[in-house]
């Protein structure tokens, strides 16, 4: 077979449908990727809108432009949509777009996922700029503390806005996350063993990873406060057994994390850009996974250094001013180590590198400002000023901004497969510079001078004019050039200038393909020895079109790609991906209709709406069984590989492990809701104890045990070709044990609305129902794929992950219920 | 998913006695817990915490550095035990205010 | 703090222009790694972020509120947008918008809220501190000498934010006891 012969059979199975119907049915990789930044640039744009508005209205003292219900709803907005709507879903989309490249791999793990992800993403951040455009935006400020975000002091719908829209979107995260994390770990290149995947896919997978635990506290959190808002439990009520600290808590576990979340996939660029814009190699690469991995950790330990004025005894405070000043030496040794790369090569002036050292001057300015602020003493004044804002700007947009300027001007010829015709961007660069710095270092100032963060107006007395309007012109030179890197970008999509394979002389795989990418990526999978591919062998983009690699031979009109050993990178088994489909935009209006009821209080389609879910969750994986046992793939190289759906471990299952990680964190930070709220919250001891029952706790207690034992019995069974459906129908059985047990605790649970005691075992409650519905609805799956013949001893892999589900739900149910029960029946 | 699992849980060790050890505190200095908020029997019992985060940390620490546990891959085993590293000197430097500081103040 | 962190970002702006000057590409990284990651990535920041720490938590320690005999005891109550201020000396008077404290004397603010979370910080006096429902937080100051101060309350608390401020009057030893006589307009 010819190169271009295979390139034809491939696109035509890989393509998506033409057109702007393609959008709506594409689960590729590709389309995705791109999809997710475009949108990310859009939200981008409006966010910077809202600044320029925020800076209009402050570069005058006393100033008539809007008043403070418009201007919160501005700064809210713009801090909420330049976090959640631009600096996450560009990652994600750079993400989703790279990686399968960089592995050497032709798509991500779960492609509707994707899809899935993407669509949430868009409808949900829509909702928060409809509710703009209406005047109802939520303005309570991008952290939105309770009480004054609760129904009594917020009575709108502008906070439901956020809260309801910010975790409509942050499915699409969690997403990401996992789909990430699976592709990182098992889609790579055969040969690609841990200690040579580049160093981009580390910093995405320990994202990814922080993504699964660091955003469930939020969601908690939102959930709650809207539990709050709509039916009155009081979980962030003082005189009712709440505490608005436990949202402090809960947003700042998610919130700091946040910051490195948005600063590592930024570091990833660096550090992939820097060496080639250097002509050498990345000095330290074990040095720098070691260290984004203790960034990772430690960024969960500073949380409460945003809370270092609510009156925590000041031991309490040396602990995460400790955990701040600790955590800046994984970044600077980050730094160093970039340093040292540059000493180390020969630094190039690309465009791409002078972003990267706008970077540099930016971020080590943020970084020592950040260090400041760690400082307790000096914190109790800088805090909720100006300082804190320009410092967090100097580190997200010089941590973030910079970079992935960088990368998008590195990757832009990957994307076109043309080449720059214009030179704007250098000028446009220093524009950004020069305004930026302006901006932001009057705000430094006028900080320390004492202006608060959030004021509409402010007095000539307080002599912050000039200041404030220096700051405001500074920012218009910045907007300017925001607005001329996006002319430059767009000539250079719509100028056609044929550019060469690998303009930068890269090493990495993803610029081993023609360019733009073909929807297949690579028409045959590579065998990787080393870190640097290209470097390595310059033809290999040639060989791999020749199909000189793995699974060279389109056939069957699959989607086929392979997976690999996690740590040695050996080939695993042989995945058959699903095609365009509407499934996933479907899933996501329709999980769309579930939040829109919520926010709308339109609660007689809820039930609908998560009956429409479950029915097409199930379409969804009902679609991947296979009625006959898959044989042994012959996939290149003399190898053949077993089919993902006869192994114990398939991508689902890795797939189902992380969605429960996260799933845990968020169960872990109810439990530590409950107990916080207990130990600390005033308003305590609760009216009316909930009084336990040996029936109920036994039932449960008894329905947990037996559920995942008798899968287990199930799992054995069928791999001796025996009969497990009977062994499914008692773990069913025992799972409805559980769910009637947590039933009965909800709706035993004392008056919730009355204190927050009875409003947490409710939500405990339900936790515990909703799960075992889940796990229930799994188990019934399993039975009937059973039933259809859809199982066998080889076609297994379905027990493995319902069997995860059902003990994930026994485990956390028997914490419900001991967490209810118990208390009472010791004396 | 060993290989990782080593990477990660020295760190994660820290983060757990980290948290276990903030909340102790919050508790100790809690007045609704009466004679025992501020006591020297809080700082004991704080003091005690850091003590134990310690030697867990250093018993990872011993497994982790065992020739026999560590990763065949050079880089495997670098990246596990620079972890170790970052677990043991997080858990002196974030915790040590226990010993030097006033309790409850 | 300021001058040292000045000298850092210098040191750093220096080494990333120094990597522009002609020179051979280096091979081999050990002893790359040792300077830069170990050297400059490690001990340098190390031993930099320890020092400063273990300064930020002495000051911290002396700015702490420790039981002593002549602590003046008010108390703060911010609502949307007002603060009342009690006192312990003399329990029937409550003043709106200003608080009065002696000056030389070390004076403990229990700050509590009847609404949302504000805070009370007087940049001259003291840090900020949270004013959070159902907890009271306290703060102590001292004014050194008689005089105005300025204070904001510094946590966004919605529509009324700008304008919420309020002014702290230290008085001598005279007029303090004319003013807990309610003699003092």
């Amino acid at each position: 077979m010819k190169a271009l012969e295979r390139h034809r059979k491939l696109t035509a199975i890989w393509a998506s449908e033409e057109g702007f119907k393609g959008w709506f049915s594409t689960v590729n990789h590709n389309d995705l990727g791109r999809m997710f930044l475009f949108t990310a640039f859009i939200f981008f744009i409006i966010g910077g809108l809202l600044a320029m508005l925020i800076r209009v209205q402050l570069a005058t003292p006393h100033s008539a432009f809007a008043g403070p219900e418009i201007y919160n709803q501005i700064f809210t907005m713009h801090g909420t949509v330049m976090m959640f709507l631009f600096a996450i879903p560009t990652f994600e989309g750079l993400a989703i777009y790279l990686l399968p490249k960089m592995l050497g791999s032709r798509d991500l793990a779960f492609p509707r996922l994707t899809a899935y992800g993407f669509w949430c993403y868009a409808f949900g951040g829509s909702m928060l700029i409809v509710a703009m455009l209406f005047g109802i935006a939520p303005d309570g400020g991008w952290f939105m503390y309770p009480p004054l975000t609760s129904a009594i002091h917020s009575p709108g719908i502008n906070t439901d806005f956020w809260l309801i829209g910010i975790t409509f979107v942050e499915i699409s995260a969690i997403a990401a996350a996992v789909e990430i994390t699976v592709s990182v770990l098992k889609y790579r290149a055969p040969g690609m063993s841990l200690d040579k995947m580049p160093i981009f896919a580390w910093y995405a997978l320990i994202t990814a990873l922080m993504i699964l635990t660091g955003f469930p506290p939020l969601i908690l959190g939102s959930v709650l406060l809207e539990l709050e808002r709509a039916f009155g439990l009081p979980f962030f009520q003082a005189d009712l057994g709440g505490d608005s600290l436990l949202w402090q808590h809960l947003f700042w576990l998610f919130g700091h994390p946040e910051v490195y979340i948005i600063f590592l996939p930024a570091a990833g660029v660096i550090s992939t850009v820097l060496p080639v814009m250097c002509r050498t190699t990345l000095l330290g690469y074990g040095w720098i996974v070691s260290a984004a991995v203790a960034l990772a950790f430690l960024s969960f330990g500073l949380w409460v250094h945003h809370m270092f004025t609510t009156g925590i005894p000041h031991m309490g405070l040396a602990f995460f001013s400790a955990a701040s000043t600790l955590v800046a030496v994984p970044t600077g040794l980050q730094i160093f180590a970039w340093i040292g790369t540059m000493w180390k090569g020969r630094p190039e002036m690309h465009l791409p590198m002078l972003h990267i050292l706008g970077f540099f001057f930016t971020f080590v300015i943020g970084g020592l400002t950040g260090v400041m602020v760690a400082v307790v003493p000096f914190d109790w004044q800088a805090h909720d000023t100006a300082f804190i804002t320009a410092h967090l700007h100097y580190v997200l947009f010089g941590g973030f901004v910079f970079p992935i300027f960088a990368g998008i001007y590195y990757w832009l010829p990957h994307f076109t497969g043309q080449k720059r015709f214009f030179y704007l961007g250098q000028l446009a660069f220093a524009l950004v510079f020069i305004g930026f710095h302006v901006t932001f270092l009057a705000m430094h100032w006028v900080g320390l001078l004492g202006q608060r963060r959030r004021i509409s107006s402010y007095a000539p007395e307080d002599g912050w004019t000039a200041i404030n309007l220096i700051s405001s012109v500074g920012s218009f030179i910045l907007a300017i050039g925001i607005a001329l890197i996006l002319i430059d970008v767009l000539l250079h999509i719509f100028t056609a200038h044929r550019g060469r394979r690998n303009p930068w002389n890269a090493p990495s795989l993803e610029w081993a393909m023609i360019t733009p990418a073909p929807a297949y990526t690579f028409a045959s999978l590579p065998h990787i020895t080393r870190r640097d591919p290209l470097h390595a062998e310059p033809d290999l983009a040639v060989r791999l079109a020749r199909g000189e690699g793995y699974l060279g031979t389109p056939r069957n009109n699959w989607r086929e790609t392979l997976c690999v050993d996690i740590a040695s990178g050996k080939p695993e088994m042989h995945v058959i991906y699903p095609t365009n489909t509407r499934l996933p935009i479907v899933m996501s209006a329709v999980t769309g209709l579930f939040f829109l009821s919520l926010l709308l209080k339109f609660y007689w389609t809820v039930p609908l709406a998560l009956a429409g879910v479950a029915f097409l969750a199930w379409r969804w994986v009902w679609r991947l069984g296979h009625g006959h046992d898959p044989e042994m793939q012959p996939c290149g190289h003399g190898i053949s590989l077993p089919n993902a759906a006869t192994v114990e471990r398939s991508p689902g299952w890795w797939g189902s492990a992380f969605l429960l990680t996260a799933n845990a964190t968020f169960f872990a930070a109810l439990l530590f809701g409950f107990v916080f709220l207990w130990t600390v919250a005033p308003g305590w001891p609760p009216p009316e104890w909930f009084a336990p029952s040996v029936t109920e706790l036994g039932t449960g207690v008894i329905g947990a045990l037996v559920a995942p034992l008798a899968l287990g019995h199930a799992i054995r069974v069928n791999r001796q070709g025996g009969a497990p459906f009977p062994s499914v129908i008692i773990a069913l059985l025992g799972i409805v044990a559980l769910g009637l047990a947590c039933g009965a605790l909800m709706w035993r649970a004392p008056a919730p609305t009355d204190h927050a005691y009875g409003a947490t075992l409710l939500v405990l409650g339900g936790y515990g129902v909703f799960h075992a519905t889940v796990a229930a609805l799994m188990g019934g799956f399993l039975a009937a794929q059973i039933r259809q013949g859809y199982t066998s001893a080889t076609r297994r892999a379905a027990f493995a992950i319902v069997r995860l589900w059902i003990t994930y739900t026994s485990l956390t149910g028997l914490f419900i219920l001991l967490a209810a029960h118990l208390p009472g029946l010791i004396p | 998913m060993t290989v990782i699992l080593r990477i990660l849980i020295a760190p994660l060790v820290w983060l757990v006695c980290f948290s276990a050890v903030y909340g102790l505190h919050a508790l100790a200095c809690d007045s609704a817990f009466g004679a025992f908020a501020g006591s020297s029997t809080a700082r004991i019992v704080l003091l005690v915490a850091f003590v134990l985060a310690l030697a867990l940390q250093l018993a990872i620490f011993w497994y982790l550095h065992r020739p026999n546990q560590a990763a065949p891959a050079g880089f495997l085993r670098f990246v596990t035990r620079a972890s170790a590293w970052t677990g043991l000197v997080a858990t002196i430097w974030t915790l040590f205010p226990v010993v030097a500081l006033s309790t409850c103040t | 703090m300021l001058i040292g962190a000045a000298g850092i970002f210098g040191l750093v702006m220096v080494l990333v222009g120094l990597a522009f000057r002609r020179k051979d590409t280096i091979d081999g990284d050990g002893q790359q790694v040792r300077l830069w990651i170990i050297g400059f990535g490690l001990v340098f920041p190390a031993l930099v972020l320890g020092a400063l720490l273990l300064y930020g938590l002495t000051i911290g320690e002396r700015l702490s509120p420790r039981a002593g005999a002549n602590v003046v005891q008010v108390t703060a109550e911010a609502r949307r947008w007002e603060w009342r201020f009690t006192y312990s000396d003399a329990p029937a008077l409550e003043t709106t918008g200003v608080l009065h404290i002696p000056a030389g004397l070390p004076v403990d603010i229990a700050i509590t809220t009847a609404d949302v979370i504000h805070s009370f910080w007087v940049p001259r006096l003291a840090g900020k501190l949270d004013a959070i429902p159902g907890h009271t937080n306290t703060l102590r100051l001292e004014a050194d000498r008689p005089g105005t101060f300025q204070g904001v309350s510094a946590e966004f608390s919605g529509a009324g934010y700008d304008a919420f401020a309020f002014r702290v009057i230290a008085h001598d030893k005279a007029a303090w006891a004319a003013f807990l006589q309610g003699q003092l307009e």
